[in-house]
């Protein structure tokens, strides 16, 4: 077939329609490209590959020529010229709390390996906030605790209400309720302290972690902190425990993660990290849960053992996407709000 | 709490090839968190955290102890070469109770022996105030602690040598040269060492003189009748424990949180007064000349007993998670001042002993009550980062069904409010007065806080509402379409008496609710609501109250309420061929004739399937009304009839 025929034939024409024509007339059922293909029955064998490879190479090109000039008709059909570099059509997004995106995706990490979240009230008795958790009235690791108390008739046994200041008064609720181990629990919650400053906010989140079985031991709290760590700050975070105390763990610890600006090393470009300074971020309190702990919940301190940890989440949060200033969280400022 | 002590004064009582950064670093991993180190002349000073539980450590002496422990388990040696708690006793200094030299008496009573475990003290006459020495100032003062002059110098250089807080009386200031240790009246009053006059709570523990006057506010700040001053001649070195509770009730109390107090509240050990005394009549003598002019006064009813556990080397294991080698944990706490004794019981060599009896050293007599707590010591020395980390089994544990569909829900909604473009927000469980007034709630019905920091969040809130229009109109200006939602708890007072157990319900009754405000109109967020309806397939819940105010429209939905009505699935309704006539018909809407009357007249009919509006043009409601059987086809006409039924 002569090629400069097509090609005048298909770039002199002048609308769609025409084109439509030109293209029923070459590539159509009964047009010029099929007829070619239907004659290879007369061709000699040994030339008959070859013959095809050709028709098929003169398909495709005139059908690259047919489109090309579609295109370029459909354009010049409008008279105004359209312009696809505009955005498209503007869908509503809206935002989630920074806060709710922590809590799922915090809760999904724990779930995949067997905890399951709980709710608990976040306005208690002294007992639950404290007597429950091994930590007597007039005892000095209250002050640890600062406490925003409720102007209400205290309970004749339990004590004074108070706005729960941190999620373990879970860890009794729990353990009542499952009444035998195993426990595996995810509390998280609002919790209350009266402190407000660049860096405190007088209510704030909290997710507990309470392991209650047979065997539990210090290796299994540092596989659940290992595992968490990796999942929500990425691969290769480690974690580190130092001594600390509170009442309601024994041995009790503090865990550090390795820093998530200069992973570790302390260094960012030769200079010393202003994130971390030792290459480590405090991430929050944990321990053994303390056998009193147990006992108060109903659970032979014999037979089980477990291990809790209570973070924050504003602070994990920090951690993680460096939002420093806190008291953005809850003013309501739709200007962070709409960021997430 | 912290304390400051300095590298060197460590190294008073320690031999060690380590430098002080790496007893920062390896302490701070199985030990006292040294968090700063700051270098002081040719010293270094360690700013150390001490929890509450390990008072005994806040000391040089109690780091000197924990660093024999510590610093041998990252190949470094330590080793405390004097130990000063048991180097100073009374018999090597000729301190006992029948000395001859009494020309100071002093009279002592104690109305109550609870009061004080023990109470020590002693006379010096011919006592020269003058500056300290320079390794006492200089090291108090990298310390933080103000130098005043010798006497009182030697006082602090005590308390954080061995922990043990002292007090120091110019003799000639307590009348009659009498004590009378008591617990204190309601409304008594005494003039502190800083010079400001405390009224007391009552119960109190003080020294009153043989004049009445109060000279001690004990454990907590001496009084100013009795301070030393540059005239001062004759110094009681005083000594004692006392009972914890009392002390943090008064400190707390009165609000006088002293350097003392918070030692003293946390409960000492009553062993360690005797080097505390010990040393301090050494340090008087050699730097103020002092002459030690009475018998030493000890009154110690209660000796404290020596503490022991039993306990079998396995808990190690089983707490621990890895076999930690027998020997190193006697090491350990040997290390640590304790005893270990193995128990050779049940036909095994005293090798292969499973049982240990442990003995208690004085100073640990608080902290160390179960075997759990040997376990932490063991552990900790041995470190934390030579523990395996190891998942424990993965098992089932039932999620209680009304908790699971809390958060179910909760996500559901919030993505759908999300993506119908609204904005989240998570606001304060508490409002102020103001808010709770402008609302038209009553303050009545609202839980208090009693010591809220800020009258802005001084009441827990019982609607989402107030919050919510608070946002609106601080956001104005900021943002031309504001439609915001909260999902969150509101907080109701009990009716009913509460129950005799803490877990049935707790102090308040804690509600979910659904917050949703908008600066749009009406139709919007009733939209939205309707949305909402439709994503849980509710069918038969009606639309809460939307409430409008200075273009703010705001509304509130119970959170169980949308749980008991939502339908995971809708109700499936079988597809039929048969023909659907669609008629449109134009209403005149009147306060007899709204969308809702006609609504409900058309539904009578049984061929009604959907019915829309399409438009609304001043008053005329157009509406679309879809008849169909899923039986047969009908006429047109048939449906026209059903249609006419609906006239006004």
């Amino acid at each position: 077939m002569d090629s400069k025929k097509y090609e005048t034939e298909i770039n002199g024409v002048k609308s769609l329609e025409k084109l439509n024509e030109l293209e029923i007339k070459y590539l159509g059922r009964n047009g010029l490209v099929n007829d070619l293909l239907s004659k290879i029955k007369e061709i000699p064998n040994d030339q008959k590959k070859e013959y095809g490879q050709k028709v098929n190479a003169l398909k495709r090109s005139i059908n690259q020529l047919i489109q090309t000039k579609k295109l370029e008709l459909q354009n010049k059909k409008s008279a105004v010229y359209f312009d696809k570099t505009l955005p498209g059509k503007i869908y509503p997004k809206g935002s989630l709390h920074i806060i709710s995106n922590a809590i799922e995706e915090i809760t999904k990490i724990y779930e995949k390996i067997g905890f399951i979240r709980v709710s608990y009230p976040e306005v208690d008795w002294e007992y639950g906030a404290f007597e429950s958790l091994n930590m007597p009235s007039n005892h000095p690791a209250r002050d640890d605790v600062e406490t925003s108390f409720i102007d209400a008739p205290a309970h004749p046994k339990f004590g004074k209400m108070v706005l729960t200041p941190h999620t373990s008064n879970g860890q009794n609720r729990e353990m009542r309720r499952v009444k035998t181990p195993p426990i595996r629990m995810i509390n998280i919650s609002k919790c209350y302290r009266p402190n407000w400053d660049a860096t405190h906010t007088p209510m704030f989140h909290q997710f507990e972690g309470l392991c209650v079985d047979h065997g539990i031991t210090i290796a299994n709290l540092k596989g659940t902190l290992d595992y968490f760590a990796e999942k929500y700050f990425g691969k290769g975070t480690k974690t580190r425990l130092r001594p600390h105390h509170f009442q309601f763990t024994e041995p009790s610890f503090e865990v550090d993660v390795t820093c998530t600006v200069c992973k570790g090393s302390s260094d960012v470009n030769g200079e010393k990290c202003k994130v971390c300074k030792s290459g480590w971020l405090e991430l929050g309190g944990t321990g053994m849960v303390h056998p009193n702990v147990l006992k108060e919940g109903g659970i032979n301190s014999g037979e089980f053992s477990g291990w809790a940890f209570g973070f924050g989440i504003e602070r994990v949060i920090m951690m993680k996407y460096g939002l420093e200033d806190i008291r953005n969280y809850y003013s309501g400022d739709i200007r962070f709000l709409e960021q997430f | 709490m912290n304390i400051k002590i300095t590298y060197n004064w460590v190294l008073d009582y320690l031999d060690t090839d380590a430098t002080p950064d790496e007893m920062q670093k390896y302490l701070s991993l199985s030990g006292p968190s040294i968090e700063r180190i700051e270098k002081v002349r040719n010293d270094y000073v360690f700013d150390v955290e001490i929890t509450s539980n390990r008072i005994d450590t806040a000391s040089v002496i109690g780091i000197a102890q924990e660093t024999q422990a510590i610093l041998p388990m990252f190949g470094k040696s330590a080793r405390l070469k004097f130990n000063p708690i048991k180097e100073y006793n009374f018999k090597k200094y000729y301190l006992t109770h029948d000395r001859e030299i009494d020309n100071k008496k002093l009279n002592i009573v104690i109305k109550d022996k609870f009061l004080c475990p023990r109470f020590t003290a002693i006379v010096f006459e011919n006592v020269k105030i003058a500056p300290s020495p320079k390794f006492i100032s200089e090291r108090l003062i990298a310390c933080g602690i103000k130098s005043i002059n010798n006497v009182v110098d030697i006082s602090n250089f005590l308390m954080l040598s061995l922990g043990q807080p002292v007090h120091v009386f110019d003799y000639d200031q307590i009348k009659g040269a009498t004590m009378i240790m008591r617990e204190s009246k309601k409304g008594e009053k005494i003039v502190t060492l800083d010079e400001k006059e405390v009224t007391l709570p009552g119960g109190d523990i003080v020294i009153e003189d043989g004049s009445d006057r109060l000279i001690d506010l004990c454990g907590i700040m001496g009084g100013l009748n009795s301070a030393i001053n540059d005239n001062t001649k004759n110094v009681v070195l005083f000594v004692q424990t006392y009972d914890k509770v009392k002390i943090r009730k008064t400190t707390m109390t009165t609000g006088v949180r002293t350097v003392a107090a918070t030692f003293f509240e946390k409960g000492l050990d009553p062993e360690r007064v005797e080097p505390t005394l010990v040393y301090g009549v050494e340090l008087l003598e050699k730097f103020a000349q002092g002459k030690v002019a009475s018998k030493l006064y000890d009154i110690y009813p209660k000796k404290q007993k020596e503490k022991s556990l039993v306990m079998s080397y396995e808990l190690f294991d089983k707490k621990v998670g890895v076999k930690i080698d027998r020997k190193i944990i006697n090491n350990i706490l040997t290390n640590l001042g304790f005893g270990v004794r193995v128990a050779p019981n049940k036909g095994l060599t005293l090798q292969e002993g499973r049982t240990l009896q442990i003995t208690i050293p004085s100073f640990r007599t608080n902290d160390i009550n179960i075997p759990e707590d040997i376990v932490e010591e063991v552990a900790r020395i041995y470190g934390y980062h030579n523990i395996p980390s190891i998942l424990q089994p993965i098992v089932y544990v039932n999620q209680p069904k009304e908790m699971e569909d809390i958060f179910t829900f909760q996500n559901k909604i919030k993505l759908l409010l999300k993506h119908l473009g609204l904005n989240e927000v998570i606001n304060y469980s508490m409002v102020s007065k103001q808010m709770i007034e402008k609302s038209g709630l009553n303050i009545k019905d609202h839980l208090r806080l009693s010591n809220s920091i800020s009258t802005d969040i001084e009441f827990l809130r019982i609607s989402l509402l107030p919050s919510l229009e608070k946002n609106i109109k601080e956001n104005k200006g900021r943002q031309e379409v504001l439609q915001l939602f909260e999902i969150g708890k509101i907080y109701l007072k009990r009716v009913s008496p509460v129950k005799d157990s803490p877990y049935k319900e707790s102090p308040c009754e804690e509600v979910y609710r659904i917050g949703i405000a908008t600066n749009t109109d009406y139709s919007d967020l009733k939209g939205i609501i309707e949305a909402i309806y439709k994503e849980l397939n509710i069918e038969q819940l009606l639309i809460p109250e939307i409430n409008e105010k200075d273009g703010i429209f705001l509304t509130e939905i119970d959170f169980q309420t949308l749980i008991d009505y939502c339908q995971l699935v809708p109700k499936y309704k079988p597809l039929h061929p048969y023909a659907i006539i669609k008629l449109d018909k134009t209403f005149e809407i009147q306060p007899n004739t709204t969308y809702a009357v006609v609504r409900q007249r058309a539904f009578q009919s049984k061929l009604l399937k959907k019915m829309e509006v399409i438009t609304l043009y001043q008053n005329k409601l157009t509406l679309r009304f879809y008849y169909s059987s899923s039986s047969r086809n009908i006429t047109e006409e048939e449906a026209k009839s059903e249609l006419y039924k609906v006239r006004p």
